[in-house]
């Protein structure tokens, strides 16, 4: 009898709970982002709450994910099929990458929500990035799995010249650009002369540089750390093939145009232009932001962004800097799916977590408020409406300090106010620019190597090896470049080119 | 005649146990090589956290920078709440978790050591099972979130590091040298209840096992920031300073490793990354209260060996 009454009255207390919890009104919808520098988002979240409430029909919660700890954060929630995480930002480079994971039927089919409730969206970015987000699912048909943000939605790599240090040592930008990287030994010899034995002119991203002298992509699916592939784009006219090549992936480290340019580097390398320090993984980077801070250097390699020279990280060196880009922008797939956001085919909630996806990139008010912050805490207002984050005494606000999402992580950036740093008009010629960029032909192509796993372990082991210390000059390619090649023919390096170069045939309906 | 006899005795073993000067002085300086090579690094790490930007910029690490600085403390200084909340975490987290976990450990290993308790060997195979197979992250991940609840709370950072199959198996191992039957039999006859005999009796003995046991467990809570990077999603207050080291860094090492994917965005993120400086200046915070636990613990594992050779 004592059982049953504890019982009834346990179960009495569980239902008024439930009773109780959905007294509670509006569902919560949980988002994961990438990249962010945030440790109180409080002010900003309620003011999201209070817009939306209407709007979407949910309460927004944020995971603030970080560069270092998204990846765990993410494939977790997903594997997992954590509910408690409605929507995670998702792209070609990400541990959860994008293309996999909507196959594997990690992500939500969005095609009937967008015609449901996805006018404002289609209408805020273009239909190029629709398209990229549309890739086959697990039943083998190409749906819409995510909200492509719009940012910058094309690239080039440039070279980052000290044109201060330039000048004085005599030289102009015309002439950095007419010798060309295979040409600027004598600028750089003259450089070692006048700036004295412990200076290295020629600050290098070795494998930025490689796509940079041999006009290469990244093609999307090829193995992360080190890549195999290589595509040539022509920089003539770049939504044509080579006339060399055509529409063919090669190894990226048996071409020629790769021969020529490890021989180059081996010679810069040789003759004191390069830090050894950047030959080797774990100081790469760490140097060459240091070298980038101090602004010693002459010629470095930078994936170029519209309007990077405008901002604090270049101005705050304290010299003139010009971007020379290799190639006009172009578009190819990792950048056309460079940062969007899925929803979790876990999550409870998609309808409402669509609804705020939708909002999200085509309300300004709403795109300010969680990216910019709230205006007199994260940011003030100048004059001109331009937004400043810096205070009267040129520090960073603390609002703003900490809360510092990663924009272009978010959706569409174009809809953002310009801000003070920025300059006015910022955003839209930053719209127009890059809707000056070229597809390339094979844009949209995304390499399946699931049939080549295996090999493609043991490639990247054999690369990771070689390719940094061949890209960086440190050793001789006449030796060792042959042994490299030979490591990857066994490793199965031509098996693998046969499966890419298929898919391409089949993607271009050749 | 004893006395000298022993004497004479005593003076044998003194001599068999004595170095010659050469030898003395031989392992001296082998010994003071080896003490050299466990405190110049974290000597290096309080060095570096004191040295100037600039000088690591153009020198790199050194131990004669160009030019000295209190830079990076005045800057954790000015972390202000986040530091303090996440030092004061990690005690807290480090202190519950060491007393549970040793507590679990205790109760768990002394019946596995008595002979007269039936279940033995199926207690003893339950965890040492799970000591050779793991559940692997993602169901271990499942299990913790949507069964246990631990998500966004302290029990999240405690609770999964509770049960230590390795610790189990040494402190059931010292109850089986250090606790003879005779005394537990000798204790029962006396009218010890159980609780009296294991609390009264045992628990004395084996003060320097659970020293062990407890310098293991607390290093390990310490340590962590693989649970909260796994559990800790929106409530940031309760995320230990390991972490937060921890988040600095592995932000670095992914900047690194893909800034040519991202592009210009991650040359920005890179620069606005914590200074060189100001990550030894966190080891520094990290370091110190762990090194202070040592000499508190050594004590009783010490006094614990004393106590076995008077014996023997």
């Amino acid at each position: 009898m004592k059982r049953l009454v504890s019982l009834v009255l346990s179960l009495a207390l569980v239902l008024s709970l439930c009773a109780f919890a959905q007294a509670d009104d509006l569902p919560t919808i949980t988002i994961m982002f990438h990249g962010s520098n945030v440790s109180d988002d409080s002010v900003v979240l309620e003011k999201v709450n209070e817009y939306i409430a209407d709007k979407v029909g949910a309460k927004l919660e944020v995971i603030w994910g970080t560069w270092g700890d998204f990846d765990d954060k993410a494939t977790n929630a997903l594997l997992s099929g954590d509910s408690d995480v409605d929507m995670i930002f998702t792209c070609s480079w990400s541990a959860d990458e994008f293309n996999k994971y909507a196959k594997d039927g990690y992500f939500y089919e969005l095609d009937e929500l967008v015609d449901a409730y996805g006018a404002e969206l289609k209408a805020a970015i273009p239909e190029a990035l629709m398209t990229a987000a549309t890739v086959v699912g697990p039943d083998g048909e190409k749906h819409i799995y995510a909200v492509n943000g719009f940012k910058d939605t094309a690239t080039q790599i440039a070279w980052d010249v000290n044109v201060t240090l330039l000048n004085e040592l005599g030289y102009t930008l015309d002439d950095v650009k007419n010798l060309g990287f295979f040409g600027w030994g004598e600028i750089f010899a003259k450089a070692k002369e006048v700036k004295g034995d412990a200076f290295y002119p020629f600050l290098v991203e070795p494998m930025v540089a490689e796509r940079a002298v041999t006009n290469t992509i990244i093609v999307t699916g090829d193995s992360g750390n080190v890549n195999l592939l290589s595509y040539y784009m022509n920089p003539d006219d770049l939504t044509q093939p080579t006339e060399k090549y055509g529409n063919v992936m090669l190894n990226k480290f048996a071409t020629e145009e790769y021969k020529a340019f490890a021989e180059t580097m081996r010679a810069y390398y040789v003759a004191g232009y390069i830090d050894p320090a950047l030959a080797v993984a774990e100081t790469s980077n760490d140097t060459r932001t240091n070298a980038q801070k101090e602004a010693n250097y002459l010629i470095g390699t930078q994936s170029y962004a519209y309007g990077y020279e405008y901002s604090a990280e270049v101005t705050s060196r304290g010299i003139e800097v010009a971007y020379l880009p290799c190639t006009d922008p172009y578009v190819d797939t990792t950048v056309s799916q460079g940062a969007m956001i899925a929803i979790s085919s876990a999550s409870e909630h998609p309808e409402e977590s669509f609804k705020f996806l939708n909002l999200l990139n085509s309300d300004p008010t709403l795109m300010t408020l969680l990216n910019y912050g709230v205006e007199g805490v994260q940011y003030n207002l100048t004059e001109d409406g331009l937004v400043d984050f810096y205070g009267e005494d040129n520090e960073l606000l603390p609002g703003r300090s900490a809360y510092q999402p990663w924009t272009n992580g978010m959706g569409n950036v174009t809809i953002l106010p310009d801000t003070k740093s920025e300059g006015a008009g910022f955003r839209k010629a930053f719209q127009e620019f890059y809707a000056s960029g070229k597809a390339i032909p094979v844009l949209g192509f995304i390499f399946d190597s699931s049939e080549v796993e295996t090999e493609m372990g043991a490639l990247a082991n054999v690369a990771a090896q070689y390719a940094l210390a061949l890209d960086c000059g440190a050793v001789d390619p006449e030796t060792e470049l042959p042994k490299f090649l030979s490591a990857l023919d066994a490793a199965g390096m031509q098996k693998y080119l046969d499966a890419a170069n298929e898919q391409v045939k089949a993607f271009l309906g050749e | 005649m004893q006395t000298s006899a022993r004497k004479k005795i005593k003076g044998t073993t003194a001599s068999l146990n004595r170095f010659g000067p050469g030898a003395q002085a031989l392992f001296h300086v082998l010994l003071g090589l080896f003490a050299l090579l466990c405190i110049i690094p974290f000597v290096f790490v309080i060095i570096i956290s004191f040295t100037s930007e600039e000088s690591i910029r153009q020198i790199g690490y050194s131990f004669h920078p160009l030019s000295w600085s209190t830079q990076a403390y005045t800057y954790t200084f000015q972390l202000g709440d986040q530091l303090w909340r996440s030092y004061a975490n990690s005690f807290l987290i480090t202190i519950i978790g060491t007393v549970l976990s040793v507590l679990m450990c205790f109760l768990y290993a002394y019946p596995l050591f008595r002979k007269d308790y039936g279940y033995r060997n199926f207690f003893n195979f339950l965890s040492f099972f799970t000591m050779i197979f793991g559940g692997g992250l993602v169901p271990t991940f499942v299990i913790c979130k949507s069964v246990l609840g631990l998500s966004d709370n302290y029990a999240a950072l405690i609770v999964p590091m509770l049960f230590s199959p390795f610790n189990i198996i040494i402190m059931r191992t010292f109850f089986q040298t250090s606790v003879p039957t005779e005394l537990i039999e000798a204790a029962t006859i006396d009218g010890s209840g159980e609780y009296g005999t294991l609390f009264r009796i045992v628990f004395p003995i084996v003060t320097p096992g659970i020293a062990t046991v407890a310098l293991l467990v607390a290093l390990g809570y310490w340590n962590e920031w693989f649970l909260s990077l796994l559990y800790i999603n929106k409530n940031m207050n309760i995320i230990p300073l390991q972490y937060l080291l921890m988040r600095m860094q592995r932000n670095a090492d992914f900047l690194a490793k893909n800034s040519g994917m991202i592009g210009a965005d991650a040359s920005r993120a890179a620069t606005q990354l914590p200074s060189q400086t100001l990550k030894m200046a966190l080891v520094v915070f990290i370091v110190v209260p762990i090194a202070c636990a040592y000499p508190f613990f050594q004590r009783y594992v010490v006094s614990g060996l004393t106590i076995g050779s008077v014996k023997g």
